[in-house]
Order: C-alpha cells, then structure tokens, then sequence
C-alpha cells in the first residue's frame, strides 16, 4: 500500500442525520489508490449511507468529502463531472429498464463522455465480454438473469472510464447459486488495480479480495484493518458477536 | 354446527348456491330482453333510424367533417402535449415558483369546463384583446381551446408517470454522470410515458368526443366537425338515421385507439 501518494477518497468528520435520526455520527477515512476496501456491519449501521455519500448521493450533513480529485462537499462542486470519476453498482443493478442492454452501455459514453457513437459501441461489446455477457446486446434488462444484469451493471459503470467503484451490496439480491459470478468478475477488477469500496456480506470475498476490512457499527467505524485481523480476530465484542451471526446464523 | 354436518342435502354448496345465483341473473336479463322486443314498435324504430337513402345522401359529405374531428382532436393532443409534459415537469421541480405555477395551472384548466374554456379562447380573448389573430383561423382557436383543458390532464397523467419510475433508475443515470436535465431526457420520460400510454389513450378519446363542441365557435361547411353536421341533417330530414351515422364514425375513430392502447401496452410489459 502506497501511503505516500495522496489518497482517493479523503473523507472527514462525517455526519449524515435523517432528521431526528443520526445514521453516520463523524467518520474519518482514507483510501489509497487501488486499494480495495470492504465494509461490512449489521444493517442499519450506516454502511450503504456512508457509500452513498462518497459521491454525494446522499448529501452529508457535516464533514468534508474529496473523492477521485473532486472536492465533492465544496459548495461549488460540479457533482456531474465528478460522478464519471466515481462509478457505482446497485443492489438491484438499477440498469435502465426501456434500453438495451447495448444501449445501457453506450448511451452513458456518448451522453455523457461526448464520444463518437461508433467508438462507444466498439467500448460496449469490449466491456460485455470483459463481464462475460455475449449474444445479449439487443434483449432488454428483464430478460437476462439477475447476476447477467448484475455483471451488465458493472460494465456500465465501467464504461465511463471511472477511476473509483462503489459497490452497494452488489450480490445482496441475487440467489445464492450466481453469487460467484458476478463476485468474480469483482476480483478480476480488484486484480486490475480498480479502487473499491464495497458494501458487503460475502465475508469470504471481503477475507479474499479485501486490503482492509471496516467494520461499521451505529454509525461509527468500530474496526478497521486487515480481513485477517477484523474477521478472524475482532477486537471488540460488537463485531464479534455480528460476525458469529453472520458465519453461523443456526446457533 | 352439527345439525349442519348431518343433513348436508339440506345447504347448498358454495358452487351450487354460484349457479343458481347465475341462473337468476341470465333469467332476469332474457325477461328484459325479452319484453322490450314485444313492447317495442320496429317499424317505427327502423324509420327513425335505419332510412338507408337518408344515410347514403350523408356520403360523400360527411368526411369533411369526419376528417375535421380527427384534425381537431390531433390538434388539440398536440397542443396538451407540448404544453402539458413541461407542466408535468414543472409539478415534480424542486424549485418552489415551478411548482407553484404548475399546481394553479392544473388545477385551474381541469377544474373549467371545456365548453368555458372553448368560448374564452373563441371570444374572451378576442374582446378584451382586440386584434388577436390565432394562426390557422378555428382551427388555431381548436387547438388552444380544447388543448388547455387537455393539457391539464396530460399534465397530471405524466406527473403520475415520472413518479412511478423507480428511484433507482434516477440514482443509476445520476452516478454515471447525467445532469438532471439529461436524467429526465434520457431516463425518466421515456419510462414515464411508456407508463402512461392507456390514459393517454382515454385522453385522445375523451377529446375525439370533445371535439364536439367546436360548433360554439361557429363553423362554416369546411370546419364543421361530425356532431354540427350530424344534428344539421337531422334537423333536415327530420330523422335520427343521421346521428346514427355521426355515431358509428366516432366509433370507428374510438374503437381502433382503444385496440391500439391495449397492443402499446403489451409491448411495453415485455420491456
């Protein structure tokens, strides 16, 4: 890990209130370049909050974010141009529902990116191979299988050349079966050098993939380190017993 | 409880007591039926509106008014289309003057009448602004009278639209970059007007009908529409067969829009 480059994402005295309810109350956090970061806590803890505030999303309440270069809290952040620095995956891959499948991918690039139609075509057909989707560019979102729509939304997020991925419990809504693949394809990103901040319950791929584990609990980062350290040795005695539930939900 | 498991052949069954309900109701319907086709005198009936010579005079005639129906009621679409998507956008802005204006224009021009609102254009207007001239003379007047009204309902349909998109198409094109604007071009509207095919359909139909009212502005042979023309040959022949015949070529407007919703429709299930 290069600590001396600046870093990421830079975020600072972080709060997020919903009204009367304080869901992120001062987080401090730093991620280098091609680190990959996972967070993981019971739900409600503010982990997906905290995501969505990285590229504003979610506006926060107090505290300083700059991500990819852009300060994105400074009152006059051009938020559009500092989103194609920061590409995110939904839960429910959210990929535009009348379009393509082609069209997901190449729409964003000419739309947004201005480039010739012709290039981000070409762009489109290399990522859906990249994610292992062939054969499907002209079917519609809903014909495809959750984890095809899933790797379709990675690829879109790809596809406006992003220097920093969010992940908001990407395999959350899939069945249990096509997990691996589009995890996978996750790994294969990390393997390129891709930053990521990734919410998440696949604690196998947090302990595989991650550099560092945060372990969020009431809106507060009670744990952060290794996946060696956070989930195979956790310090307090919140984040064991969230991690018994997890690994063994029986008992 | 038990005398009821013991003389079982004394209830009806649910599916029993479901056929003789049915029973009673076809019985009832072919009484109806029935008596009005003695009571009624069909002789009478027929001259009234069945004179085929009185229907056959109307042709070729009636397809200028026939086809000004259909130009009106287009017109009129066109008009509260583009006034009443904007409006919608307007009523979902987040900024509050937008809003304010969308809400008051809504709720103003579906709270007039059409007939009022046709006769504001047509003479209110021109009276307290001397000199106005609507482009394309009455059917100028058309399009603003009946598009108004129009565009209200367009306008709060499209607002049902935009806000049945899920969320999370918005939060998808936002991340990748898209500007608000860009967000709405390119994402929501799209969606959102697929969503409101079928009452935008009932609104094309409701206006095919509205159409009608255009004689208040007082038309000529060239711009009167199917319903002026229909009661001016009644009025000649002294005979209904005519209203007969406006009637039938509105259906044959209607009918085919309503096919056309319900396959629009279908297509966009398989989305």
């Amino acid at each position: 890990m290069n600590t001396e480059a600046t870093p990421i994402v830079e975020i600072q005295g972080l709060h997020k209130r919903f009204g009367d309810n304080e869901v992120l109350k001062g987080i401090d956090l730093q991620i280098a370049e091609g680190e990959v970061v996972c967070l993981i806590g019971p739900s409600g803890s503010g982990k997906s909050t905290l995501l969505r505030c990285v590229n504003l999303l979610e506006t926060p309440t107090e505290g300083t974010i700059v991500a990819a270069g852009h300060d994105m809290t400074a009152p006059d952040a051009d938020l559009d141009l500092a989103r194609r620095d920061i590409g995110m995956v939904f839960q429910h891959f959210n990929l535009f529902s009348h379009m393509t499948i082609l069209d997901n991918l190449v729409i964003p690039q000419v739309r947004v990116c201005k480039i010739p139609k012709a290039t981000a075509v070409a762009e489109a057909r290399r990522l859906l191979a990249e994610v292992g989707i062939e054969g499907k560019e002209q079917a519609k979102p809903s014909q495809l299988s959750g984890g095809q729509q899933q790797r379709v939304a990675i690829a879109r997020a790809l596809a406006v050349k992003p220097r920093l991925m969010l992940f908001d419990e990407p395999t959350s809504a899939l069945d249990p079966e096509i997990v691996g693949e589009v995890l996978s394809v996750m790994k294969g990103l990390a393997a390129e050098g891709m930053t990521m901040l990734v919410v998440t319950h696949e604690m196998g791929f947090a302990r595989e993939v991650a550099d560092r584990v945060l372990f969020l609990d009431g809106g507060v980062i009670v744990e952060s380190g290794p996946p060696a350290d956070v989930l195979a040795n956790p310090k307090t005695e919140r984040a064991r017993s969230f991690l018994h539930r997890v690994l063994h939900p029986v008992d | 409880m038990s005398a009821a498991t013991e003389t079982p052949a004394r209830r009806m069954t649910p599916t029993q007591r479901r056929r003789l309900s049915r029973a009673v109701q076809y019985a009832v319907v072919a009484a109806v039926v029935i008596a009005l086709a003695v009571v009624a005198d069909w002789g009478r009936i027929a001259d009234s509106f069945f004179q085929i010579d009185i229907a056959a005079a109307m042709f070729p005639e009636v397809w200028t008014p026939f086809w000004n129906t259909i130009v009106y009621t287009l017109l009129a679409f066109v008009f509260g289309m583009v006034v009443g998507v904007p409006i919608a956008l307007m009523r979902v802005s987040d900024f509050g003057p937008y809003r304010w204006f969308a809400t008051a224009y809504v709720e103003v021009f579906r709270g007039l009448p059409a007939l009022l609102v046709l006769f504001l254009v047509g003479f209110g207007v021109p009276a307290a602004f001397p000199g106005i001239q609507y482009p394309g003379g009455v059917y100028g007047q058309v399009a603003i009278g009946l598009g108004l009204t129009s565009s209200a309902y367009i306008a709060e349909s499209v607002r049902a639209g935009i806000q049945a998109v899920p969320r999370g198409q918005v939060e998808a094109a936002r991340s990748l970059g898209m500007s608000h604007t860009r967000t709405m071009i390119t994402v929501v509207l799209p969606q959102a007007l697929r969503i409101v095919i079928p009452p935008l359909t009932n609104e094309l139909v409701m206006l095919t009908k509205d159409s009608s009212l255009v004689f208040v502005l007082g038309v000529t042979t060239a711009t009167m529409e199917l319903s002026k023309f229909a009661r001016n040959e009644l009025t000649s022949e002294a005979n209904a067969t005519p209203l007969l015949v406006g009637g039938l070529l509105y259906l044959l407007l209607t009918i085919p829009l309503g096919l056309l919703a319900r396959r629009l429709e279908k297509r966009g299930d398989t989305r």
